[in-house]
């Protein structure tokens, strides 16, 4: 079975700062790691490819630097990565996003499954999964937290808001995964020696795609920011309530009232 | 000079550091009450190639570096706990063997301490010695094509487990000699465990041989020169030493940081007040001279130069800075950090054993006071 993986690299959020003069995030101040539930996502692929044999490629699109995502995952046991790295790419929304990824998917042609995180650590906007799928005219089954391969179908457990549902699809299919489908494994030193010394990473640019660039980052974004901002927030001052435990709930509930809490 | 990690060895410390999460911590408290590490834990090790890294691929090992391996000993060395150890010696040893080995000595005994089947032990001290390799008792006699070995060995990490250890004895002329020994070979006994301040489940027996057979074939290196294979392995050893506690230090900061950063005093955080933010600041510094010093040996070892003096003064700085960190942090968590129930406990009790195993800190000041006096610089 061959997967394709899409893995985001993100900014860590023990180590964030912003640029007060424009209000975005300052990334060369800023940390970077993979994106937690993609690990979740490569150990999805991993164990489908030890059940049923495989390859898989691991793609993600960011400046060059996102190639440390790229070596992670090596690490970890995929036998492929793409990265996409370009002007053209930046300021992409998660629209344009998963349009490049798409193009670099056709590119490879040749799969039976693409795997995404349900979201981003950083965007969580939970678009580009669904995006792609609609891009690449695939069956989507997202937020998954079991995959099982049958016969030519795949079905998998789906998280819902009030419980699970069981669905199914027939190849080839995208799927969404969120954090508590497994358990990630922890590289080796041994492959992880070998993901840097060993193994290489293709860079694919914009033109390398074959596609009309013009669907490409800020270009083909219909999202535009505004502003952002840091949320101040204000030292409050505490009411304590005395009194008969009957009275003081009474009275905390009309003060949650009041405040619109309830 | 570079002062930046590679992408490589950062990988490492972040999968030590999930290995460690994943595989000590849950371990530790029963680690502590049982006294003993859990059986499967050196095949966890071999299974994340944590095993013999300084070693070539083609005896088992991955061929790394020594600040590999320290950077990840670091890391694990936050638990506090004595499974470190274990993977340290696995390394250590399986690096001399492989430097002093014949090349049948190397396939003979470096694949099991790579792939997790076998425990190493180095076996040089004895009751009635220190470092002194002129007090040495056990014997090695000539007898055809082998060697009979009597005498008692003390605090000789995993000596009663399945493996091989370097065994270091005078023959009949006196000098001192290093002889692989196969731990499950006859005439070979060990007591108990000792009882340890720290370091719980690290496993020091005192191991016997009465009439133990060794084949001349298992000398390491040259017959009368054991005590240069002691002396080189020390000094590594000092360098993984001091990069446990540079890791332990920093888990002291972390935890003396959380601490108080969530504790109230006059509805304040202690961190909002000048003489704790001195210590936490104190810390933080030492802790630094003591990490970047440990990779800068650790560097000289990977080049090939001779780093026995500079580990030997290394230990002398690491030592008491590192044990005065701990006392701050002690001093910074009060009576609770008197408790078990702090991590603060056990990371005081480990950071105590330091100035006393693989050689005390006041031996380093010999090796560094007299390797000053013949220097020819000034």
């Amino acid at each position: 079975m061959d997967i394709i993986v899409c893995i985001k690299q993100v900014p860590d959020s023990y180590d964030i700062s912003w640029d007060k003069s424009t209000g975005s995030l300052s990334r060369q101040s800023t940390g970077a790691i993979l994106n937690p539930i993609d690990k979740n996502t490569l150990e999805a692929a991993l164990t489908l490819r030890e059940e049923r044999g495989g390859f898989i490629t691991a793609i993600s699109m960011g400046p060059d630097q996102a190639e440390e995502v790229l070596r992670e995952a090596l690490g970890m046991g995929i036998d492929k990565a793409i990265l996409l790295s370009d002007k053209v790419f930046a300021g992409a929304d998660t629209l344009a996003t998963s349009y490049a990824l798409s193009c670099a998917i056709k590119k490879i042609n040749r799969f039976d499954m693409v795997i995404c995180g349900k979201e981003s650590y950083d965007g969580v906007t939970g678009h580009v999964g669904p995006q792609l799928a609609e891009f690449l005219d695939l069956p989507q089954l997202t937020n998954s937290t079991e995959i099982a391969v049958k016969k030519n179908k795949v079905l998998v457990k789906q998280k819902i808001e009030d419980g699970y549902r069981l669905l199914e699809a027939s190849f080839p299919v995208l799927i969404t995964v969120g954090k508590n489908i497994n358990q990630p494994r922890i590289p080796s030193m041994e492959d992880i020696m070998d993901a840097y010394r060993e193994k290489m990473i293709d860079i694919w640019r914009g033109e390398d795609l074959n596609s009309n660039t013009e669907g490409f980052g800020l270009n083909g974004s219909p999202t535009k920011s505004q502003s952002v901002y840091v949320k101040k927030l204000e030292k409050g001052s505490a009411e304590i309530l005395k009194g008969e435990p009957d009275v003081t709930a009474k009275r905390l509930v009309e003060i949650l009232k009041e405040k619109g809490l309830l | 000079m570079d002062f930046a990690l590679s992408g490589e060895s950062k990988m490492m410390v972040k999968a030590a550091k999930d290995f460690a999460l994943k595989e000590i911590e849950p371990v530790t408290e029963k680690i502590e009450r049982e006294d003993a590490l859990p059986d499967d834990l050196l095949q966890k090790f071999a299974k994340a190639r944590m095993l013999g890294m300084m070693v070539p691929r083609e005896y088992g090992g991955i061929g790394s570096s020594a600040l590999n391996v320290i950077l990840v000993a670091e890391e694990l060395a936050k638990t506090a706990s004595a499974a470190v150890f274990v993977m340290a010696l696995n390394n250590s040893i399986a690096e001399t063997i492989h430097y002093w080995g014949s090349e049948d000595i190397r396939q003979r005994f470096i694949p099991s301490l790579c792939d997790g089947s076998n425990y190493a032990s180095m076996a040089f001290t004895e009751p009635a010695t220190g470092s002194d390799p002129t007090a040495i008792t056990m014997t090695a006699k000539h007898e055809g094509d082998h060697f009979i070995l009597n005498g008692t060995k003390r605090f000789i990490t995993n000596g009663h487990k399945n493996g091989s250890g370097v065994f270091y004895a005078k023959d009949e002329t006196e000098k001192v000699t290093a002889y692989m020994v196969e731990k499950n070979t006859g005439g070979y006994t060990w007591s108990k465990p000792w009882s340890l301040m720290g370091l719980a489940g690290q496993g020091l027996v005192d191991v016997f041989l009465k009439d133990v057979k060794v084949s001349q074939e298992n000398i390491l290196g040259e017959p009368g020169k054991g005590f240069h294979i002691l002396l080189r392995w020390i000094a590594g050893e000092r360098i993984q030493q001091m990069a446990f506690m540079t890791g332990m230090g920093q888990e002291c900061l972390n935890q003396s940081l959380k601490f108080a950063k969530e504790r109230m005093v006059r509805a304040r955080p202690m961190t909002a007040m000048q003489g704790f933010q001195w210590m936490l600041a104190e810390m933080h510094a030492s802790i630094e001279a003591c990490r970047w010093w440990t990779y800068r040996v650790a560097c000289m070892q990977d080049a090939g130069d001779d780093f026995q003096i500079d580990s030997a003064a290394l230990k002398l700085f690491v030592v008491p800075t590192i044990q005065e960190v701990a006392r701050k942090a002690l001093q910074i968590h009060g009576s609770y950090g008197y408790c078990k129930d702090y991590k603060i406990e056990r990371l005081y009790r480990t950071i105590a054993h330091a100035g006393i195993t693989a050689s005390s800190t006041e031996l380093q000041k010999t090796i560094v006071g007299s390797a000053l006096s013949r220097s020819k610089d000034i």
